[in-house]
């Protein structure tokens, strides 16, 4: 047996942790995760990094790998049929060709991928769109969940990701922790949180929940779901109140504060009491501590983000920090912890319809000018549709020339991830034409008129950017199984088919292109990755003693132009579904720890799926439950008024009652059967967190049980798993 | 004395890592080469979460153990600083799992061996603290919080005895010596 080991940056969460695969090169087979000494994961993985990489044996537990190319030869009622490349790579180039000639360049959209296939594949995909296709309609899943922190830091301090790094936070002196739940997003995040804590760091938690963080923090504010703004808000009114704002740093480094802190006046603490349902004293209290203390830190995550008002609670919390002076400094700032392993790459990356690569507006004409002559074309100027928004553009836009036409789905399954699976799929099936990249057939899949088969996370190289702005290396670990291509490679042949020609010989040398396109990252050169084991950015300078950027805002210095954050005051609104007879529980979409994204990684991995599998569970208070007579593991119906779904009953006294909690990854408990479409207007994240729902008991179990089972065994038929020889037991 | 495994629920997140580990410690890496339903996941920990309280539970390897006194069998005993069972005599009949006071034993199936009626197998399940692992308990190595400790002689010595420190030091600045 030959062995090797090889380091790569892990597949999941952006906690970025350095593994060590330890690869049988003859078997061609990884033998197990070793947990390396990387910058944030210091020698520790957790489940998802230590056990994560076992559907690289394509298991077929859940879903099976896609091998070879394919395509419907004779439109939407043909089958999908395998295919050489050469016909797959023609038929889409002339597909796409065909409705940009109809109907122009904006009847395109596609998505780029922030899981496996990285920074390198992230660049292409925006730049085939913008330079091949002619238009901005790139966008991926950071619209479903951290948009809102792009969009709200951007506008109040110019820079939208985590303004200090992982390592920083244990010697922080408060975690101000707001709509996070480290231990199930990040545990090696978490990890960090937990070591504060033991150093002496008081704790602050917002959640509605009773999570791990909350567990151990000094004080637990349990609001009501949807009113984090009102919370925000009476928490700044009490800063200015009680005169624990640093007035020489607001003086210096920010505008906008008079004006704000009118907006902020009518939200006392009692105010704020009667909407949150948190004690007035308690707001206090928190609003004491964080101030107290020029080494406070906030963290946020979904819990924020995922609401109509998404972005003004993103911008209340960089006032806060500003206010108190906190930011500057090492263990200052805040902190919106990027989901998935290339989320914040991917934004990186430009795959956004507003900015190119290195956050760069589209609407600005010097940097279209300087993309124009790197790329050899001519740019569109129009900020292209967001994902969330394809839906209104294919189903509720008359104009046949406004409309959505067709759709490249690059490494994401909107059928699942996305709100209100129903409406996705009606959009879906009324595409002329949808393009799926993956490496899974997934619930998305089954809607493509062409799948193009890429590698997955091992299988090629490249860059993934963790949560805290780390650029860090990911290698290829083995070779790939079946008849797939990497996703730079995919991409290449399309664009070249379709009249613009793509080459590359490494994934370096995309890089390089893209790194002298983007003053931010010009510096973070792979031989500085190697030599570093990262960068993180910015780093403008290619000398090697341009290390990066560990912490952002350095002595107060915000990213705008003139140097200064802004105080952006908004009013408090109320969520956009609110309970009612028929519908009297509140639904909120969380995680579950050893899953991940929309589960056709981890749902292919053994003993993950041992842990947690189908129907997953809806958290309830148990009053809730004893209301229902429902006991713990029945199965129940959870309905909204846009759909419903089977799944397991959990009673805990961590949720408050009248609140319901699911996980979006199951098929038969598919949460997003009930969600909500509706956005916050400034980043178009829908409002995950909240929608109206009921649970009923179901009497006959037996026969629930009999329906799981025979519609998980149907999906994974659907997806090309021969269940005789893969068993047919869920 | 006999070690054992101890979790700090100021620091366990929950997350289950060594509930997986366990499970590979003890059935081996073959798992990942055959049949996604042909092996076993019987974790030797769990993990309690209460409103307030998140930790993984296991055996405390008593030193007058009840479910050794239970067991007719005789399958468990004392080996090396831990207690043992070997499953090989274990007729499944519950007797340590009722025994145990910590709910650290429980009984599970085992799909490679048939009972003699023909179904799977039932019988005894509980830690053994990695016995035949190399690098002692998986659960401690792979904890990505260090929430578990091994707990051995010589390190419960010097807890008593640093304890026994701080008592006499309270005793001589209070006049009474305070509860707890």
């Amino acid at each position: 047996m030959a062995i090797k080991e090889v380091q790569t940056t892990c597949a999941y969460c952006a906690s970025g942790c350095q593994i060590g695969m330890v690869v049988d090169t003859e078997a061609n087979k990884i033998l197990e995760a070793k947990a390396l000494d990387g910058r944030t994961n210091e020698g520790k993985l957790c489940l998802k990094g230590f056990y994560g990489w076992d559907y690289l044996n394509d298991p077929q537990i859940l879903t099976k790998r896609i091998r070879k190319p394919m395509i419907r030869r004779n439109g939407k009622s043909s089958p999908l049929e395998e295919v050489e490349w050469d016909e797959a790579i023609r038929f889409v180039a002339d597909n796409l060709n065909r409705i940009k000639e109809e109907y122009g360049a904006d009847a395109i959209m596609g998505t780029a991928s922030a899981r496996g296939p990285g920074n390198e594949a992230g660049y292409l995909m925006q730049k085939f769109i913008r330079a091949c296709v002619g238009t901005n309609n790139i966008d991926h899943c950071a619209r479903v969940c951290h948009a809102a922190s792009v969009a709200g830091c951007q506008a109040s301090i110019g820079e939208g990701a985590m303004s200090l790094g992982v390592p920083e936070i244990e010697n922080a002196e408060v975690i101000f922790n707001i709509g996070y739940n480290a231990a199930t997003s990040h545990p090696i995040v978490a990890r960090r949180i937990v070591k504060a804590k033991q150093k002496g760091c008081k704790i602050i938690c917002i959640d509605p929940r009773v999570t791990e963080t909350a567990r151990i923090a000094d004080i637990h504010l349990q609001l009501k779901g949807g009113t984090n703004l009102a919370l925000t808000n009476a928490i700044a009114h009490v800063i200015i109140e009680e005169n624990l704002i640093d007035p020489d740093f607001i003086e210096l480094n920010t505008k906008g504060f008079e004006e704000y802190q009118k907006v902020m006046e009518k939200y006392t603490p009692e105010y704020a009491q009667r909407i949150c349902g948190v004690p007035a004293e308690d707001i206090r209290e928190a609003a004491r501590i964080y101030a107290g203390s020029r080494h406070s830190v906030i963290l946020w995550g979904m819990g924020i983000t995922q609401f109509r008002q998404g972005v003004s609670v993103v911008e209340s919390c960089c006032n806060l920090a500003m206010m108190t002076g906190n930011f500057g400094r090492p263990s200052t700032g805040v902190g919106p912890v990027r989901g998935q392993n290339n989320v914040q790459g991917t934004c990186d990356m430009g795959d956004l319809p507003n900015q190119y690569p290195g956050y760069q507006n589209v609407t600005d004409h010097a940097i279209r000018e300087k993309f124009e002559q790197a790329w050899g074309v001519k740019l569109s100027d129009k900020v292209g549709i967001q994902l969330t928004r394809v839906p209104e553009f294919v189903l509720e836009e008359k104009d046949q020339k406004k409309q959505l036409h067709a759709y490249y789905i690059f490494g994401e399954d909107p059928v699942q991830s996305d709100p209100h699976a129903a409406e996705i799929r009606a959009t879906l099936s009324k595409m002329d034409f949808v393009i799926v990249e993956d490496c899974f057939f997934s619930r998305t899949s089954a809607y493509a008129d062409a799948i193009l088969p890429s590698t997955a996370w091992g299988e090629a190289e490249g860059v993934y950017t963790s949560c805290d702005r780390g650029f860090q290396r990911v290698r290829k670990c083995i070779e790939p199984m079946g008849d797939v291509k990497t996703d730079c490679e995919i991409i290449s042949l399309v664009s070249t088919a379709m009249g613009y020609p793509m080459h590359y010989e490494s994934s370096e040398e995309i890089w390089n292109e893209m790194i002298d396109l983007c003053p931010k990252f010009t510096g973070a050169t792979y031989e500085k990755m190697e030599l570093y084991g990262g960068v993180q950015w910015p780093c403008y300078s290619k000398d090697l003693s341009d290390k990066g950027t560990p912490y952002l805002h350095k002595g107060g210095k915000f990213a705008h132009p003139d140097g200064k954050g802004i105080f952006i005051g908004v009013e408090y609104e109320e969520v956009y579904e609110q309970e009612e007879n028929e519908y009297p529980l509140s639904l909120s979409t969380v995680r579950e720890v050893g899953h991940y994204s929309v589960r056709t990684m981890t749902g292919n991995c053994r003993t993950l799926r041992n842990l947690e599998d189908e129907p997953g569970w809806v958290e309830m208070n148990p009053e809730d439950c004893a209301e229902k007579q429902l006991k713990e593991g029945e199965l129940v119906w959870v309905t909204s008024k846009r759909g419903e779904c089977m799944t397991r009953c959990k009673p805990t006294d961590r949720v408050k009652k009248g609140s319901i909690y699911m996980t979006y990854q199951w098929w038969i408990g598919a949460c997003n059967e009930l969600t909500i479409g509706q956005l916050d207007m400034q980043s178009r994240t829908p409002e995950y967190k909240y929608c109206a729902c009921r649970v009923d008991k179901i009497e006959d179990q037996e026969w629930a049980e009999r329906c799981v089972q025979a519609n998980y065994k149907a999906i994974r038929m659907e997806m090309g798993i021969d269940i005789s020889q893969k068993g047919g037991e869920a | 004395m006999n070690h054992f495994v101890k979790g700090n629920p100021d620091l366990c997140i929950g997350c289950r890592t060594c509930m997986i580990s366990c499970v590979i410690a003890h059935e081996g890496r073959r798992i990942f080469e055959i049949d996604p339903d042909g092996y076993d996941f019987n974790p030797r920990l769990h993990m309690v979460k209460t409103r307030k309280i998140s930790v993984p539970v296991q055996c405390k390897h008593c030193e007058d153990p009840a479910c050794m006194a239970a067991c007719p069998k005789n399958c468990i005993t004392i080996q090396n600083h831990s207690v043992y069972l070997d499953t090989k005599g274990c007729i499944g009949c519950k007797s340590c799992m009722e025994a145990c006071s910590f709910g650290a034993i429980d009984m599970v199936t085992t799909k490679s061996e048939k009972q003699i009626d023909g179904s799977e197998r039932v019988i005894a399940n509980k830690c053994d603290l990695c016995a035949n692992v190399p690098g002692g308990p998986a659960c401690v190595r792979t904890c990505p919080t260090d929430a578990l400790q091994l707990v051995e002689e010589e390190m419960l010595e010097e807890k008593v005895a640093n304890r026994r420190l701080e008592a006499a030091r309270s005793l001589a600045v209070t006049k009474e010596f305070p509860n707890g």
